[in-house]
């Protein structure tokens, strides 16, 4: 579920200053994960051992090979279609990534733009995108998120298209009042004063200056984007089937949970698990080391 | 003060406003309501009647003048599902929400604070990790997947709890814990920071300089200071709780507003997915107005901020 | 069309019906809970707002009663009226109505109240029985009579089970409380009373111990709503509910495997078939017949159905439901994939093709996913398109689909109105036709000869089945499941009805 809290903007006189976190250098552990994760959505056709969207009725429920019952041509047991598990698993890390970053992808760069042109160009354009910003902020994110999901329909894209449209604004916000600051700042009025145009001022300027910031809430929003795809899945409104997302094969497989079929539902619970974990504490530790005004708390 | 609120209020009423635009254009411009109304079928006039019964002949800026008006009357347009205006429905489900929420909070609170506070106290050690792994837990797993697992064990395996309804006061553990832990982590990530801002500041220091015990200083001065923002930020995600509890209310079988909503979806009951997501966006907004006010009121220096 | 010795028959089975009430009835006890899989509408709550489907009878049969009805003795068999009869020019019908009949606040029904309902009523086919009925009258207070335009055999099929026409609602009460007023405190004549109601959430009813045909054995009935079928099955093993409603495939299993759970599985009327919009385009490989054959030689019907419904449903490979009025049995399909080959390779598809879209609902799109391992193992290469239902239906009428539609319907009616929706040129869901299935329709809609009627009907079925037009896949199974405390669930009792019902045969075993 994606209860977005970071739609919160905290009051002004509270600090939103993140804690210093104890993990002094590069989180190693996360950063395997990912990049296995990574491993797998890149070659995926190479990795798997069976087309995760074929199975066959007569094979289904199979448990992972350890269980009796179990057989190596599965190594982690079929599904209710007699689908391999593992194949599945390693396609959905493609789905996952390719959603995951795409949206978080296109709701940064959306909301980066518009985040610096209404803090730069200030006046009316400062004004339109707030307001909209504003009262987008306000839906709470999944509940926007069904809403356009089950409007437009199912389709991995149209959920890549969904959660950038709904996260964007997280961006905007943020990237707008740092370059409200920046804008006060030396090296900006100095660019000024050497008369580079506004559009230059943007782009060579202030884009470098907001960029890690962007990055460091990428990394936050990741994790939120992949439960809210799960989520959506659950509801009946996410990527529709054959397609092996986690989400979906979580949810798919949440009657067999009742049922001892563990694997359909612990397996992909955990690959999500383990990628939303990963994310966060790899942001939080990209905040302290990307932000360096921050780091000083 | 007065230039400030008046200010903020525009911005809200703007932002509302905004919001019912972006609803009404989402909504109308896919989809037709009238298809899902009747059964496959179903005779052209009999759609077309459906189509007259509820204005969607109309042109669309009609449509919206339609709908802005009845908002401003309060009213909320009649279900297509249950024939029955949204207000009255969406006000039936609210007690229920209201409570879920709360109990999450309760439940959130209890786990975030205790947690912030031992892992601002003791930074970088065990159970900073300890307690930000659990926290950060509640946020990585879909809670309709941790909905399933406590049905599993509480109520299949052990049978301690009823699996889903409401009523009685076992009935809400499950749904609230399943709520709640997701904002643990907000709560206990901010507990934390605010917790070591607080503990690093002068008369904290003072307190110490003075030799006052340790649990003292934290207990009497720290906790109670690096309360207010944990609190504020409460207030604001019990709003927030209300209206994102639609997968919570969906596996319980809760009668809360999320499940409205998702009932709303699943029939493209137009007027009740409308009316839902409005009030929660409204009701939003209004807080957010309220705490912005509220700190300008203690902290002079907000209200020239521009 | 019913002939007088139909109806005398039936007035016989009415009045052995009537006689069987026990003398001195023992006092309704207990209560039942059931767990419901979709949200309760309060439309359901009063007849007159019958949609053309089958989920608001789930509360019209405990609340209220009707002229006739689907009922275990017949479909339809007698109920507010004891017997009917039809003129011999097929322009009149006149129903006698039961004496001693009784609505909850204690007025007896009348034949006025049978008029008051039929112009009241709104729902599903209302336009039709407008459109065709002249006028009805009321002779006396237990005497109503059917005037129509013109012949239509269809008439007791519509107004008694094809629509909620003729259910009747108590004329006085609705004038005096309006039509708000009736619908939060509805009174009917039906088994049970009405107690209270919150939209979506639950139903709560009480037995009407003055029910014409018995005094129903358990005192209070709830219909609970739990949206998610995992919770609603751990709700019947935890004994909170009494009945869970659809619990399909794997959950089904578990359920059959529980000690002291009874799986019920029945049978609707949805049959569940693949279509081939393109048929009729000399340019598409889906005009060839051989290749829709090979698509029906494709699919493993047996596995799936042990698959998906553990074997209940009917593997009919008709489009017409099995329980309907002039269903003409086919050869059930059979499984033979070299077959299919061996038709593609004929097709000049050696290797297969690529068929494009699979368009389903996307509530049972594991049904297609299914379906189309197999059509992919013969060569037929489809990609799955699952769309959200409203989106689905609309998509189907509005003719925009290409490739194969895996397609169901749920509709009442009989085999002539089946035909007349998917398979005759004009019909909302036919995308083309065939001039030799055409010719026949209009003959058999005013044919009064039911036997003549019949193999008209037939002969359309069989020339379907012929052309290949459409590959059935079955009549879905709907599978609930019962508690222990449960002694007479009421499923199956009423044939094609896959609900719980009549709700006045349901009992509890004694404690």
């Amino acid at each position: 579920m994606s209860m977005s809290s970071e739609t919160i903007v905290l009051p002004p006189s509270v600090s939103s200053r993140p804690a210093a976190i104890g993990l002094g250098d590069l989180p190693i552990i996360p950063v395997i994960i990912l990049a296995t994760i990574a491993f797998m959505a890149i070659f995926a056709d190479v990795l798997a051992p069976h087309n995760p969207e074929v199975g066959s009725l007569t094979a289904r429920f199979h448990p992972p090979f350890w269980q009796a019952g179990g057989n190596i041509d599965h190594l982690l047991g079929t599904d209710q279609l007699g689908r391999d598990v593992l194949s599945r698993l390693i396609f959905g890390a493609r789905v996952s990534m390719v959603v995951g970053f795409t949206a978080v992808i296109f709701a940064g760069v959306v909301g980066t733009v518009l985040g610096i042109l209404a803090g730069y160009l200030g006046g009316w354009v400062d004004q339109l995108i707030m307001r909209i910003t504003d009262a987008w902020l306000a839906l709470p994110a999944l509940t926007f998120a069904i809403f356009l999901a089950a409007i437009v329909g199912p389709s991995m894209w149209n959920i890549v298209i969904i959660l950038g449209l709904v996260y964007w604004t997280r961006y905007a916000r943020v990237v707008r009042g740092e370059v409200l600051s920046l804008k006060e700042r030396e090296f900006v009025r100095l660019a000024i004063v050497a008369g580079c145009s506004k559009m230059t001022i943007m782009r060579r300027h202030i884009l470098p200056n907001v960029v890690n910031s962007a990055i460091v809430l990428a990394t936050l929003m990741l994790g939120v984007v992949i439960v809210t795809e799960a989520s959506l899945s659950f509801l009946g409104v996410g990527v529709p089937p054959p397609q092996p997302a986690w989400g979906l094969m979580l949810s798919d497989g949440k009657q067999g949970l009742m049922v001892g079929y563990w694997w359909l539902t612990v397996l992909p619970g955990c690959c999500i698990m383990l990628m939303v974990l990963s994310a966060n504490l790899l942001g939080d530790w990209l905040r302290v080391k990307l932000d360096p005004q921050l780091r000083q708390l | 003060m007065r230039q400030f609120v008046a200010r903020r209020l525009g911005y809200s009423l703007l932002s509302l406003l905004v919001l019912s635009l972006t609803i009404f254009f989402f909504v109308r411009v896919t989809g037709d309501p009238a298809a899902l109304l009747v059964e496959p079928g179903a005779s052209d006039e009999d759609i077309a009647a459906i189509h007259h019964k509820f204005g969607l002949d109309q042109p669309l800026w009609a449509q919206y003048g339609l709908f802005m008006m009845s908002l401003a009357r309060g009213d909320f347009g009649q279900s297509f599902y249950y024939q029955t205006p949204v207000l009255d429905l969406y006000l039936d489900r609210l007690p229920n929400s209201l409570l879920l929420a709360l109990v999450a909070m309760a439940f959130s609170l209890l786990v975030g604070i205790p947690t912030g506070i031992l892992a601002a106290v003791r930074v970088g050690r065990f159970w900073d990790s300890a307690g930000k792994l659990f926290a950060l837990l509640g946020l990585s797993l879909p809670s309709f997947f941790v909905g399933l697992v406590l049905i599993l064990v509480f109520s299949v395996y052990l049978g301690w709890l009823p699996s889903s309804g409401s009523g009685g006061v076992l009935h809400i553990l499950m749904p609230a814990f399943a709520l709640g832990w997701y904002f643990a982590a907000a709560h206990m990530r901010l507990t934390r920071s605010s917790m070591l801002e607080v503990l690093g500041s002068e008369y904290v220091k003072l307190a110490r300089l003075k030799g006052l015990p340790q649990s003292w200083v934290i207990g009497k001065h720290a906790f109670k200071n690096a309360l207010i923002p944990v609190v504020t930020l409460a207030g604001i995600n019990l709003v927030l709780m209300i209206n994102v509890a639609v997968v919570v209310e969906t596996v319980f079988a809760w009668p809360g507003v999320g499940r409205l909503l998702y009932e709303g979806i699943s029939f493209r009951d137009f007027p009740v997915v409308q009316g839902i997501v409005i009030m929660g966006g409204t009701m939003i907004v209004v807080v957010n107005l309220v705490v912005d006010v509220v700190y300008a009121v203690i902290d002079p220096r907000i209200r020239l901020e521009k | 069309m019913t002939t007088r010795r139909d109806v005398l028959a039936l007035a016989a089975l009415g009045m052995a019906a009537g006689a069987a009430r026990p003398a001195k009835a023992a006092a309704p006890s207990g209560q039942l809970t059931v767990g419901v899989h979709i949200t309760l509408a309060p439309t359901w709550l009063d007849p007159a707002e019958t949609a053309g489907i089958i989920t608001p009878f789930m509360v019209l049969y405990a609340l209220h009663d009707a002229v006739a009805k689907p009922m275990p003795q017949g479909n339809p068999s007698p109920s507010l009226a004891e017997s009917w009869s039809a003129g011999e020019d097929g322009l009149s019908y006149e129903f006698v109505l039961r004496d001693g009949a009784k609505f909850h606040n204690g007025d007896p029904v009348t034949a006025d109240d049978v008029k008051f309902s039929f112009e009241r009523y709104r729902g599903a086919a209302h336009g039709l029985l407008k459109e065709r009925v002249a006028s009805v009258e009321t002779p006396d207070p237990r005497r109503v009579v059917f005037r129509l335009k013109n012949p239509w055999p269809d008439f007791i099929t519509f107004y008694t089970v094809a629509s909620g026409a003729g259910w009747i609602v108590p004329r006085k009460y609705v004038e005096k409380v309006g039509e708000d007023g009736f619908k939060k405190a509805p009174i009917g004549a039906g088994p049970y009373k009405f107690v209270s109601f919150t939209p979506g959430i639950e139903l709560v009813m009480e037995a009407f111990d003055q029910y014409w045909r018995k005094t129903p054995s358990v005192k209070r009935i709830v219909l609970r709503v739990i949206p998610d079928e995992s919770t609603r099955l751990a709700a019947l093993k935890n004994g909170e509910v009494d009945i869970a409603y659809s619990i399909r495939a794997e959950l089904a299993e578990e359920l059959r495997r529980t000690p002291g759970l009874t799986l019920r599985p029945t049978v609707g009327s949805a049959p569940y078939y693949l279509y081939f919009p393109e048929q009729w385009d000399a340019k598409s490989p889906w005009h060839d017949q051989r290749v829709r054959l090979a698509t029906k030689y494709a699919l493993d019907y047996n596995t799936i159905n042990k698959a998906l419904t553990l074997g209940y449903s009917h593997i009919t490979g008709s489009v017409i439901p099995e329980n309907f009025e002039f269903y003409e049995k086919l050869a059930p399909p059979v499984y033979d994939p070299d077959k299919a080959k061996q038709l593609l390779a004929e097709a000049g598809h050696e290797g297969g093709f690529d068929a494009g879209f699979y368009t389903c609902d996307v509530a049972y799109a594991n049904l297609g996913e299914a379906a189309l391992n197999y059509l992919a193992e013969v060569g037929i290469r489809a990609k799955l398109r699952p769309l959200e239902r409203a989106a689905f239906f609309k998509g189907y009428a509005d003719k925009k689909y290409k490739n194969i539609i895996q397609g169901a319907s749920g509709a009442f009616g009989n085999a002539a109105t089946r035909l007349e929706e998917f398979v005759v040129k004009g019909g909302n869901y036919a995308y083309g036709s065939y001039p030799e299935i055409d010719e026949l329709f209009p003959l058999q809609a005013v044919e009064l000869d039911h036997a003549k009627r019949a193999a008209i009907l037939t002969k359309m079925q069989h020339l379907l089945d012929d052309r290949t037009m459409y590959v059935g896949i079955w009549q879905l199974a709907f599978i609930s499941g019962v508690g222990p405390r449960v002694a007479e669930s009421g499923f199956g009792l009423i044939k094609g009805f896959v609900y719980t019902a009549p709700y006045e045969d349901i009992t509890l075993k004694s404690a």
